[in-house]
């Protein structure tokens, strides 16, 4: 299986007024399918900047992208919409439920942007919603549900399509410990299944549940290491090591 | 396809969160567009009947009224195709549930002419097997309220009554409608004509000229009056007729569309004011839709469908309801389709362009979802800063910060508040207009509340009668009498009444009042027709004599498009101003001209024949129920414009809200804040779209008299009484509905983080 994931000299550079301020410096980073890669850093690093570069939400200054074996940094605004329909999916630190939409519908959208049939949509719905818990919420509004029920809605629509690559901006910055439990436990599930996850943290007990931690700092990496695990245990083990 | 099924999901969710907002829009573009297709309709000729009429009746297109059977060769002169008539007429009185009208009694053959033959709408036409019968032309006969077979009594000037019975009633295009233009026009067998008045030398012959060119009865119109001189009592031509008939419609489409066009430029501020305030208060959600796949113009198409699907739901509803309500009134055939068509087309493209350029600016939110959308750093305005300085409560000086932080959308909400309310001044500017018509009729020339045509009584006899009642505070004697005007070909009415140097009070409004024989006061319609100014001499005919007045003031004149010209009965001729035609009586203050009207019938024995001036507010009464349902308009528009202010307001606040908290102001302080932030841009808007429409409305009445041949002069603002109350109402029903969000963002708990 080739790279899901791979830069070359990845640049990123906001233009501040007349001041030029580099995000992003030079950045080479290949992910293999089915590994979990955690991004570290303090803030400021550029984590948030490269990831959303990965998904095309950001524009890249200099250097290449290549998704899934395609280029991918060249492509326009559309194209890259039209590309995280099938495959990117995105979490973010606040959830970013569509606020008018009800639980379900959040999750169908995806599917229906992708193409899938009504019933087809739905069907996935149900099961993802099932798998997290949620079947119940699938009528309420978003704005009834807890952070970390939240949470895990915008990881059922993250998931709806089966992306190659699962793209986490800080899926915790905004929870409790109860709810981070939550979360990462369903992560650390769905990357067994074999799901390939980038995720953003500057948490590092959050970062040690990944196979490889990434640590950004002034947009360059400085440590790319495999975490070599000392016990194979589940996440639910690694969180009770706290 | 996969996108139009997510993005009717996210349009269905959307719609369903902003069930009020949706409907006001929907509302707004249904009430501008329903305005605009009446209008349209009611300007459209289309509406005039005088066109199928025409057509129908194979019209003819200059009429001639004659002493005696004219025996020039009519039908010799050049462009005239056809003649028709000449047909005998006499002058008679129906008499109706003891009403008295004047009308024409024409006698027609048996077999309808090729022209200008009246079209049986009802009944059948005249037949020697019924001499009693008659065929009424049917704006009289629904004036006169009688229908087929109903008894018809007429009183011919020997004074004779004759009884016929209504065979039919038949629609013609020789003439306006009753009571518009008077006589009414009943048609008879010849026969009949001889026996109700044998004498011919108190009727006229009626001939009617149809031409190969319309726009030829001019050269032709001054052919007949060169080649009939004295025997030419009065020409018209099918352009009176058409005006005539077109009158009331006129200024009812010109208000109408005025109101519409006026009001589509504000419904297309307040549709771009609330689809941008959503945008802006969506952006999370839209660059969330756009992580999730949705492209630029995928985004840019998804918004300009939600928001332009409402107004084009709104153009719907309103071309249905416009065309049923002129349908309804008009009857189907006057709803053109074309200028229909046009509208809902033209409002449609507005609609869109207004939706366009935020669902554009939707489309081009950055993807990435988490960028707060902050409103531009407010610095303390100069207003604001001067609010410190005098130490307005701290909670008037943030909301005075507040107001004008995003300038675009303040002005937008300000201007939008301020058109409606602008048109809202003018609506009652017209209203003031109409009801100074109707308690000071002097002022529009009606000084006189009755008229008393002697009927059976001599004339003297007449005079002392009405001058013995104790409510009449004067009478003047009056005749009215037909003048040719030189170079002109048509006729135009002389009013005589009362005598040079007590004249009768006529409302001059520029130059001043005739003084001596020989002065004269004019309409508007007159000066433009004849194309002569005040100070200027005019020559008329008058039955063949010459009148020649100089005038010296131009009056208001309601009746006959302005075209009136008024001098004293001493400056007439003697042949046509004695005996008077009529009693004007001016009534004293308060009296009940009804009343008054019982009185001289009762003391005269039921001879007097006593008509009740007619008030041109009391014709115009429909205006008044077209200004309130304007007004609801364009209170909805400015109730569209409130919410997205207030609503955009409370967003770009909600996080101050927290801090404002956190400082130690109170929910009292916090409500008080967003009030004011949305309440000084309505106090602005609402203020200048008021001094706007007072500065205007006046001007504009005017405007529309002049052309309407009224004049200037009738124009009146809004009290200021009134205008206070409806500034007060605007601004006050602005706050409450301003407080009811506020009260709520007040109270609520705001988290700090969230955004």
């Amino acid at each position: 299986m080739s790279t899901v994931v791979k830069t070359v000299n990845l640049v990123k550079i906001y233009q501040d007024g007349a001041v030029p301020v580099p995000a992003v410096r030079g950045v080479d980073l290949q992910v293999e399918p089915g590994e979990f890669i955690a991004i570290m850093g303090p803030s400021g690093s550029g984590k948030s900047t490269l990831i959303h570069m990965l998904g095309g939400l950001d524009t890249r200054t200099s250097g290449e992208i290549w998704l899934d074996g395609k280029r991918a940094d060249t492509l326009s605004e559309s194209a890259w919409a039209l590309l995280r329909r099938k495959k990117v999916g995105f979490v973010f630190q606040f959830f970013n439920l569509v606020a008018n939409m009800t639980v379900g519908d959040n999750v169908e959208l995806p599917a229906l942007l992708a193409g899938a049939s009504p019933k087809v949509a739905r069907e996935r719905r149900e099961s993802l919603l099932g798998a997290l818990n949620l079947t119940d919420r699938a009528d309420a509004s978003p704005a009834k549900l807890s952070g970390g029920e939240q949470q895990r809605v915008a990881l059922a629509r993250a998931l709806a399509n089966q992306p190659s690559v699962l793209l986490a901006d800080e899926p915790t910055g905004n929870l409790d410990s109860r709810n981070t439990r939550d979360v990462l436990r369903l992560l650390s599930e769905v990357h067994k299944e074999g799901q390939t996850i980038v995720m953003v943290t500057h948490d590092a007990r959050v970062a040690s549940l990944a196979d490889r931690v990434v640590s950004l700092f002034d947009g360059e990496i400085v440590d790319d290491g495999r975490i070599s695990r000392r016990r194979t245990g589940t996440a639910g083990e690694v969180i009770d090591l706290r | 396809m996969s996108t139009a099924l997510a993005g009717s999901r996210w349009i269905k969710a959307d719609l369903r969160a902003r069930k009020g907002q949706a409907v006001l829009t929907v509302l707004t573009v249904a009430g501008i567009v329903a305005a605009l297709i009446t209008a349209a309709t009611l300007l459209e000729d289309g509406t005039n009947p005088w066109r199928s009429l025409f057509a129908q009746t194979d019209g003819a297109h200059v009429w001639l009224y004659t002493d005696d059977s004219p025996q020039a060769d009519l039908r010799g002169i050049d462009g005239v195709t056809q003649v028709a008539g000449p047909y005998r007429s006499a002058p008679v009185t129906v008499v109706q549930n003891g009403k008295k009208d004047p009308a024409a009694l024409r006698s027609m053959p048996a077999d309808q002419p090729e022209v200008a033959h009246p079209v049986v709408a009802e009944g059948r036409w005249l037949d020697a097997s019924q001499p009693d019968g008659v065929v009424v032309e049917r704006s009289f006969a629904t004036s006169l309220r009688i229908g087929l077979g109903a008894p018809f009594t007429v009183i011919a000037l020997s004074g004779e009554r004759h009884t016929l019975y209504v065979r039919g009633i038949a629609d013609s295009a020789e003439q306006g409608f009753y009571p518009q233009w008077t006589p009414g026009l009943a048609y008879v067998l010849p026969a009949m004509l001889d026996r109700i008045e044998p004498m011919l030398g108190r009727s006229e012959w009626v001939t009617g000229l149809r031409l190969a060119d319309p726009d030829a009865t001019q050269v032709v119109s001054q052919r007949v009056v060169v080649m009939l001189e004295d025997q030419l009592q009065r020409v018209y031509t099918w352009r009176e007729v058409r005006a005539a008939m077109e009158l009331d419609n006129r200024l009812l489409g010109t208000l109408l569309a005025l109101f519409g066009v006026v009001g589509l430029v504000a419904a297309a501020l307040a549709l771009a004011n609330a689809a941008g305030g959503r945008v802006l208060g969506q952006l999370r959600d839209l660059a969330t839709l756009k992580s999730l796949g949705f492209t630029r113009g995928q985004l840019a198409l998804l918004l300009l469908v939600e928001h332009g699907a409402l107004g084009l739901l709104g153009v719907a509803i309103g071309a249905l309801v416009g065309w049923g309500v002129t349908a309804a009134v008009l009857g189907t055939t006057s709803v053109a389709p074309i200028p229909v068509l046009a509208i809902v087309a033209g409002t449609a493209l507005v609609v869109l362009a207004a939706v366009g350029v935020p669902a554009w600016r939707g489309g081009r939110t950055p993807p990435i979802p988490d960028v707060p959308a902050l409103p531009p750093r407010g610095h303390l305005s100069r207003l604001a800063r001067l609010a410190l300085l005098v130490r307005l409560p701290p909670a008037l000086v943030l909301g005075t910060r507040d107001a004008f932080t995003r300038r675009v959308p303040a002005f937008l909400t300000a201007f939008g508040l301020a058109v409606p309310m602008m048109m809202i001044t003018i609506g009652l500017g017209v209203w003031a207009t109409l009801d100074n018509f109707a308690d000071h009729p002097e002022q529009v020339g009606q000084h006189a509340g009755l008229y008393v045509r002697p009927g059976k009584l001599e004339p003297a006899e007449a005079k002392v009668i009405a001058e013995r009642d104790r409510d009449v505070r004067a009478v003047y004697a009056g005749t009215d009498v037909n003048a040719l005007a030189p170079g002109e070909a048509r006729s135009v009415r002389v009013r005589a009444i009362g005598s040079s140097t007590d004249p009768y009070p006529f409302p001059v409004v520029e130059g001043r009042m005739y003084g001596r024989q020989g002065e004269a006061v004019a309409g508007q319609g007159l000066l433009d027709l004849l194309g002569i100014k005040i100070g200027d001499r005019v020559r008329l005919t008058v039955g063949g004599t010459p009148l020649i007045v100089r005038i010296v003031g131009r009056t208001v004149e309601p009746d006959l498009d302005g075209e009136v010209i008024s001098v004293g009965l001493d400056s007439l001729a003697a042949k046509d101003s004695v005996p008077p035609e009529y009693y004007a009586l001016a009534l004293r203050p308060g009296a009940d001209p009804a009343e008054v009207r019982g009185r001289l019938l009762a003391e005269s024995g039921e001879s007097l024949d006593v008509q009740a001036a007619v008030n041109p507010a009391d014709r115009l009464s429909v205006i008044r129920v077209v200004i309130v349902a304007l007004i609801a308009v364009l209170m909805l528009i400015g109730l569209a414009n409130l919410l997205t202010a207030s609503a955009l307001g409370l967003r770009d606040h909600a996080l101050d809200l927290a801090v404002l908290k956190a400082m130690g102001l109170t929910p009292r302080q916090v409500m008080a804040t967003l009030v004011t932030g949305t309440g000084l841009l309505v106090v602005l808007g609402v203020g200048a779209g008021a001094a706007a429409g007072m500065s205007v409305v006046t001007g504009l009445i005017d405007l529309q008299g002049h052309t309407s041949g009224v004049g200037a002069g009738i124009g009146r603002a809004p009290s200021a009484l009134t205008l206070a109350g409806a500034v007060a109402v605007a601004v006050g029903t602005a706050l409450a509905v301003a407080l009811i969000p506020a009260r709520r963002a007040a109270r609520a708990q705001v988290p700090v983080t969230s955004r």
